[in-house]
């Protein structure tokens, strides 16, 4: 996360995900505690095997659905019945089934560009914003395993990177 | 146990339930009219309704394989089994058929060759609703149907006995694979005009084959899930697990909301180019079925899209079950309103009375706001199912389980051979 300052990481790269999957089986038998694992892509088995909870972006997901709901019926009902009230076809100023696909639509695009946002709010992401990655090639073909150095000692980290098969291991703060 | 054996208590059941079918069928011959309509619409919706469960199965069987999908090969017998049915599917509604050339019910205006004659519309639509067309397309069509099922079954069978590591056997699977699915698209919509939508012979719309096939397909799916986790807890499918049931229910929820799709499209044109003999279905259902009309969409659309909206009710067998016996009947439900009206409308026109009720005809176009008035009183059968209705299920669903369990009881329940397997083992969706 951005805002923890000076923190000292020792991290170690794996070339394979399976290597990956391994070497965190192996932390959580050892009892090392893992300060986080950087991917390129979301690694099948991970989320279970860090403790992960279950996102909550889904339900977040259901409340602004729910929201394009209301805005587009309750809207449409309104501008309608009261605010503009026309005759479209010959059929009544509150026509339900005129309204679905409209309805329909404002929900897609209310769960959809909410979530995208809360999303990029909660991971710090969006337009201008620069992020400092452990090392660049996590988002191209290495997996990486941090450990923070007040948890785990450099000595023990790197005990374990060598006999799980990192390629490389380095230090950093962040 | 990778052999499922047929066991006499099920046997027994299901038996049983053929039996209340059959006695449920007799009681309505007896109590019906000069046409024994209430008899043959029954008979037409059921069978049409599995026939078209089984067609489904084949389909997805068929669309599987040439999709290169894997997840499905542990439980892949059912489907087979499910398909297997078809043929006797296809003589069910050949009796139906028969019955056309025979006078023996009168399900079909369009087959009483003196109305024909006066009725424009109709006349104009002989070249397809005929007695030939229906006897020949079913047997034709739906034998086509069965025979690739056939084939598909045999082929998936000897593989089991062949150790080709080219997996020669599922690349001639694949040839038929893609062979049947444009054949199955067109005939299917073909047999459902003919089988459904006929039956208001005035009335059609084009997306009406493909409403019918979505709403068999989510029966399909759930009669799948159902027999699965019937079977687990007997023992069964140890190598199928949640993670299968809930790929199942993905496909339960998904294409509840495109039968909902489907249904409100087909609605909302009709509803708003609002022409006189396009519109007389959905007023017909309105005026006098208006608790199947609304519950229709409540069963089928709010009860799968609310339960099965979150992870967990598609993997848990309880939840999953619940809404799959609920999407059976739903279903069940949806086609008996396709036919039951219609069935309805013909049987008062030949009778003699309500001779105003096929409002959509030349000349009544009209009168069909009037029309609706004369007819809407509550008749037993028709407006909602009754007892007998259910027994008849009851006898169609057994008859249709023991079809399928038959099958299944007849080879491993295990496709060894099959180059998916491994893949659908290891399935893991979460």
């Amino acid at each position: 996360m951005a805002q923890d300052n000076n923190r000292e990481v020792i991290y170690g790269l794996y070339d394979d995900e399976e290597d990956l999957l391994r070497a965190v089986k192996l932390a959580k038998t050892d009892h090392l505690d893992i300060y986080d694992v950087f991917s390129p892509f979301p690694v099948h088995g991970l989320d279970p095997l860090l403790g992960l909870e279950e996102s909550r972006l889904h339900q977040a997901g259901f409340i602004y659905g729910a929201l394009g709901t209301m805005t587009a019926f309750l809207g449409m009902s309104w501008i309608f019945t009261k605010d503009w009230p026309n005759i479209f076809g010959g059929k009544p100023y509150w026509s339900v089934p005129a309204f679905i696909p409209i309805t329909f639509e404002l929900t897609v695009l209310f769960a959809a560009i909410g979530m995208t946002v809360t999303f990029y709010v909660i991971n710090g992401l969006g337009p201008g914003v620069v992020n400092k990655h452990l090392d660049d090639r996590i988002t191209d073909d290495k997996f990486c395993i941090a450990f923070d150095k007040s948890s785990v000692s450099s000595e023990k980290a790197q005990a374990f990177f060598k006999s799980t098969g990192a390629s490389e291991v380095n230090s950093k703060t962040i | 146990m990778n052999q499922y054996t047929f066991t006499s208590g099920h046997r027994n059941v299901l038996f049983g339930a053929i039996g209340i079918g059959i006695v449920c069928l007799i009681l309505t011959w007896i109590g019906d009219d000069a046409y024994h309509t209430r008899f043959w619409s029954n008979f037409l919706h059921n069978s049409v309704f599995f026939t078209m469960v089984a067609c489904m199965a084949v389909f997805f069987i068929a669309a599987s394989i040439t999709a290169y999908s894997g997840w499905h090969t542990t439980f892949k017998r059912i489907w087979e089994a499910y398909s297997m049915f078809l043929i006797v599917g296809v003589v069910l509604l050949a009796v139906v058929g028969l019955g056309n050339y025979m006078h023996w019910h009168h399900l079909y205006h369009w087959s009483n060759a003196a109305d024909v004659e006066t009725d424009s519309v109709l006349k104009g639509k002989s070249s397809f609703l005929n007695n030939n067309w229906y006897m020949f397309g079913t047997l034709i069509f739906g034998g086509v149907w069965a025979f690739f099922a056939h084939k598909l079954r045999s082929l998936s069978l000897d593989e089991d006995n062949d150790g080709d590591k080219n997996f020669g056997k599922h690349k001639t699977m694949r040839k038929y694979a893609a062979v049947l699915l444009p054949i199955i698209g067109f005939t299917s919509a073909a047999l459902i005009w003919l089988w459904v939508m006929s039956v208001d012979a005035h009335w059609y719309s084009t997306l009406f084959a493909w409403y019918a096939t979505a709403s068999a397909f989510v029966a399909m799916i759930a009669f799948t899930i159902l027999l699965i986790i019937f079977l687990k807890s007997n023992g069964y499918f140890s190598l199928v697990n949640e993670n299968h049931i809930h790929d199942l229910g993905k496909y339960l929820f998904a294409i509840s909301i495109f039968w909902t799709y489907l249904w409100f499209s087909q609605f909302m044109l009709i509803w708003y180019a609002n022409i006189g003999e396009e519109t007389i279905y959905f007023r017909e259902r309105y005026d006098n079925y208006p608790a199947l009309f609304f519950g229709n969409l409540i069963i089928n659309f709010l009860v799968p899209f609310f339960i099965l909206m979150r992870n967990d009710t598609k993997r848990k067998f309880g939840s999953a079950s619940f809404v799959a016996i609920i999407m059976v009947l739903g279903h069940w439900l949806d086609y008996f309103l396709m036919i039951k009206p219609g069935a309805l409308i013909t049987r008062n026109h030949a009778l003699g009375h309500g001779h105003e009720a096929e409002a959509g005809a030349v000349g009544h176009g009209e009168a069909g706001g009037h029309a609706v008035e004369h007819v809407s009183n509550f008749v037993a059968g028709f407006t909602m199912p009754g007892l007998l209705e259910i027994g008849t299920f009851i006898g169609f669903l057994g008859l249709f389980l023991y079809v399928a369990l038959t099958i299944l009881s007849k080879s491993s329940l295990v496709p060894k051979n099959d180059p998916y397997l491994d893949e659908s083992v290891h399935h893991h969706v979460i």
